[in-house]
């Protein structure tokens, strides 16, 4: 399927619960072969974007297309052509993962095109009832449940939850060889770290409302240098808070861990008026950034 | 753990016919508690039928034709001697229509909630799967079971003949009187799968559907033991589901199958209007 517009679009979506606003006004675009983070804390509205988009819950107001198709009006269609991943993956526990698959084929009217692939490459236990399955053994067969049939289109929500560290690997170079097959990927987390590696924009989601929607790499840039820097002669916590571009001042052991954002130069002019005993730079963690974000919510729920 | 490579162009993966797979899911946990009722039918026919030549002896005509046992039967008998009456009784008075109607109901009533529970339903209708079909398709595996459920109770009369010697059962008014227990396991049905629909805890809405029908049963006894209450027969379906009376007095009541069907078809479109726009919950 070829559309003209970007393959996720979400424009002024809404969802309420009664007198609660889960998701209030989000607008974003996700384009052909992207693989989009879309993060936000616990409760953000991450999960009822998701399960609106698969027309589970219904939108308040506001649209939501995907491959050119409405959410809600073309769900038959749209849905021959999605896989999609449960943020808790909870299955059948008499089934075992065979059938589960087998059931899961028939429903999607498709032949698992994937399945040996994808049960080699995340070696995934096929003969015994899910209910003696751990969670991460439950999160394997959901992975393969959304791969399986080849779709154009994946919405994964929270992938990695449950998988040991090896796996997620595994899981992240699976994702980057889709990515390059031309499949277009939105996947919700809540930590920086499991989508920075994979996804080439982030739109981070706060209270039900986006917070921003960047680039992976600008955000980096914003993130900036984490510097240390132990100084020779007596320099105050406010000088250094006062130095351009500096934030999130820490002293440790007679030395002070700062964050940079933009050029370095007018930092090293004002760090050469002192005697400078050691310094280091180096790049800043997104989860920095991401973190941020949420500290700056807990501001606004207590103000 | 094996490392492999998707190769760059994958085949289109073929069709493949759906068939009638949720019912068939439905039907398959549903196995046990339909394998009890269709045991319980054989076991009751057996029983009976052993039992037939010390029962036929006693004069039961005082006992079944009191108001308080011919309440809680659904039905006046005048004479409890003959095989048919006895197993009319025993499998067709309206307790047995609590019964096997609880059974219906509870699978009716348990099976999409327990799809919510299980997190399989999030995964179906992810697919190309309308909400209409999963919901018809439940209802559809809770009316096989009744079937399964009818059909071995006529079988097991039917065993029960084998043994019995001169049975003289009518087998035109069993399949009226099985019927009606049919229409009214349908009835069941319908009420299960409206309770189904917005409930999210399965065992709480197999017995809520459980529940109504043990009210209805309530209604038809206590309508049947007091003149005073006897307008309550009227506005409860079990009064209208009289197997009893086809089997052991072959005799009917033209347009009153018609309640139980209208009435188990009323609920399960109700259900399926509110499955159809409800939001559905993850747990």
């Amino acid at each position: 399927m070829t559309t003209q517009e970007p393959v996720i679009v979400i424009d002024n979506f809404h969802k309420s619960y009664g007198k609660v606003q889960a998701v209030k006004g989000i607008t974003m675009r996700v384009e052909q072969g992207e693989i989009f983070g879309f993060l936000g804390p616990n409760g953000a509205g991450k999960t009822t974007t998701i399960r609106c988009m698969l027309d589970v819950i219904r939108p308040t107001s506001g649209t939501l297309r995907v491959l050119g198709l409405d959410a809600q009006r073309d769900k038959m269609e749209l849905h021959r052509h999605i896989g999609y991943l449960p943020g808790d993956v909870r299955l059948p526990g008499q089934m075992t993962g065979k059938q589960v698959i087998n059931y899961f084929s028939r429903l999607q009217g498709l032949e698992p095109v994937l399945l040996d692939d994808l049960v080699a490459r995340f070696d995934v236990e096929m003969k015994r009832p899910l209910k003696s399955y751990s969670k991460g053994m439950r999160q394997k067969i959901g992975v393969v449940l959304a791969f399986m049939c080849d779709p154009e289109v994946l919405i994964l929500d929270e992938p990695t939850s449950g998988l040991d560290p090896l796996l997620q690997r595994t899981f992240n170079e699976f994702l980057l060889q889709e990515q390059a097959r031309g499949k277009t990927i939105f996947m919700s987390s809540h930590i920086m770290s499991d989508v920075e590696k994979v996804c080439q924009r982030v739109a981070v989601i706060r209270q039900g409302e986006i917070v921003t929607i960047e680039e992976v790499e600008k955000l980096r840039q914003k993130a900036g240098q984490r510097v240390t820097v132990e100084f020779g002669d007596p320099v105050s916590a406010d000088e250094v808070a006062r130095m351009p571009g500096v934030s999130m001042v820490t002293s440790h052991n007679s030395a002070y861990h700062f964050n940079v954002s933009g050029n370095m130069d007018a930092l090293i002019k004002a760090l050469s008026h002192h005697e400078v005993l050691r310094l280091q730079a180096e790049e800043a963690p997104l989860e920095e950034v991401f973190l941020k974000f949420y500290e700056e919510t807990k501001e606004a729920a207590s103000r | 753990m094996a490392s492999t490579s998707i190769p760059t162009t994958v085949a289109a993966p073929k069709k493949r016919a759906r068939g009638l797979t949720i019912t068939m899911r439905a039907l398959s946990n549903s196995k046990i508690i339909l394998s009890y009722g269709a045991f319980y039918a054989l076991f009751i026919a057996v029983v009976i039928g052993f039992l037939y030549p010390s029962i036929s002896s006693i004069n039961m005509n005082a006992y079944l034709t009191s108001n308080a046992v011919a309440g809680l039967l659904g039905a006046k008998l005048t004479n409890a001697n003959s095989y048919s009456a006895l197993a009319a009784l025993e499998l067709y008075s309206s307790f047995y229509v609590l019964i096997w109607g609880g059974i219906i109901a509870y699978i009716a009533g348990s099976t999409l909630p327990a799809s919510i529970e299980n997190g399989t339903l999030d995964l179906a209708l992810a697919r190309p799967i309308s909400r209409t079909r999963y919901y018809l398709e439940v209802w559809l595996g809770a009316t096989i079971g009744a079937v399964i459920l009818s059909v071995t109770t006529f079988l097991a009369v039917w065993v029960s003949t084998l043994f019995v010697k001169n049975a003289g059962i009518d087998w035109t008014w069993l399949i009226i009187a099985q019927t009606l227990e049919l229409a009214a396991m349908f009835l069941a049905g319908g009420i299960g799968v409206l309770f189904g629909s917005f409930i999210n805890a399965s065992r709480a809405a197999g017995g809520a559907a459980i529940g109504i029908l043990a009210l209805f049963y309530l209604m038809n006894t206590l309508g049947g033991i007091s003149d005073n209450l006897s307008w309550m027969l009227k506005i409860e379906p079990i009064y209208y589901i009289q197997g009893i009376q086809a089997l052991a007095v072959h005799s009917i009541t033209g347009w009153y199958p018609l309640v139980p069907v209208i009435g188990g078809l009323v609920c399960g479109i109700a259900g399926l209007v509110i499955f159809n726009r409800r939001d559905l919950p993850t747990t």
